[in-house]
């Protein structure tokens, strides 16, 4: 199961950087570009661009690999243009479908504990 | 569409869709008829929309880079790239479905599934000649294998939130 594992794991990692570097440009840089100064907001914006197309991919090739259907794959794909997003979905995405494939956690009983 | 009229199946216009290989038939009809289903439509009619959308604010972003916004570069390439994404993704998503179409022909729920991505399937032929049970791997892919199978017998029941919506 090592192909899975690998896929969650990069999934993750981008989820956890993309979505603090997006937590980064919105509430730090756009405030910052409010106040006339555009330096912070313009250079992690194109991070940001940077980091989401690694994200896209890796977010999709762990979709194809779960046999997600369209809407949580596009929840899944979406969620790195959202602040804060990628964290609450990476969540829910574990615990509806990564867990239920990796360990056997019933969906059902996610859903009771959740 | 011969196949068509062949198995009873009166469908105007649909001819174009089956294109060679893809009329694929099974119980209720051609396997490319769910492309067609309301559920379907809506989601090519957004993938149209989010494709003609981001190819034009890739142009919108050209205007503004030519017009001295240094910034808009990056921008300018990234959305056709985006585009470009969502083509991709949605060629691959009908592809598949085609792929579990298919297979739910005649797979039983503990049958090898005939369209796992060529990785998975070569998990599953290792496990098949290792038989050494009851160490992690086995133990991890006995959970994924069981989770296949309940997406397989969710998708049998309704479809909706795992397999085919």
């Amino acid at each position: 199961m090592k192909t899975v594992e690998q896929a969650v794991l990069r999934y993750r990692l981008m989820a956890y950087v993309t979505g603090t570097v997006l937590i980064v440009l919105c509430f730090v840089g756009i405030p910052l570009q409010v106040a006339g100064h555009p330096v912070v907001a313009n250079d992690v914006g194109v991070v940001h661009g940077i980091l989401y197309i690694i994200y896209l991919i890796f977010a999709w090739r762990l979709s194809r690999m779960l046999r997600l259907a369209n809407k949580p794959t596009v929840i899944m794909l979406l969620a790195g243009t959202i602040p804060i997003m990628t964290f609450i979905v990476e969540r829910w995405i574990t615990r509806r479908f990564i867990r239920p494939a990796l360990y056997g956690d019933a969906p059902s009983a996610q859903a009771v504990r959740s | 569409m011969e196949n068509a009229a062949a198995a009873g199946n009166a469908v105007p216009a649909g001819d174009a869709v089956s294109a060679p290989g893809a009329a694929q038939e099974f119980g209720s009809g051609p396997a490319w008829r769910f492309l067609i289903q309301p559920r379907w439509l809506a989601w090519h009619l957004l993938m149209v929309v989010s494709f003609w959308g981001m190819l034009w604010l890739g142009d919108w972003q050209l205007h503004r880079a030519l017009s001295g916004n240094g910034l808009s570069w990056a921008y300018t390439f990234e959305w056709p790239l985006f585009a470009g994404f969502a083509v991709v993704f949605w060629a691959r998503t009908i592809r598949d479905e085609f792929r579990i179409k298919r297979g739910g022909v005649t797979a039983s729920p503990d049958a090898e599934p005939a369209d796992l991505p060529a990785r998975i399937v070569g998990v599953r032929a290792v496990q098949v000649s290792t038989a050494e049970p009851a160490d992690d791997e086995d133990e991890e892919l006995t959970a994924y294998n069981a989770y296949l199978a309940r997406l397989n017998a969710e998708v049998k029941r309704h479809g909706r939130w795992h397999g085919l919506g």
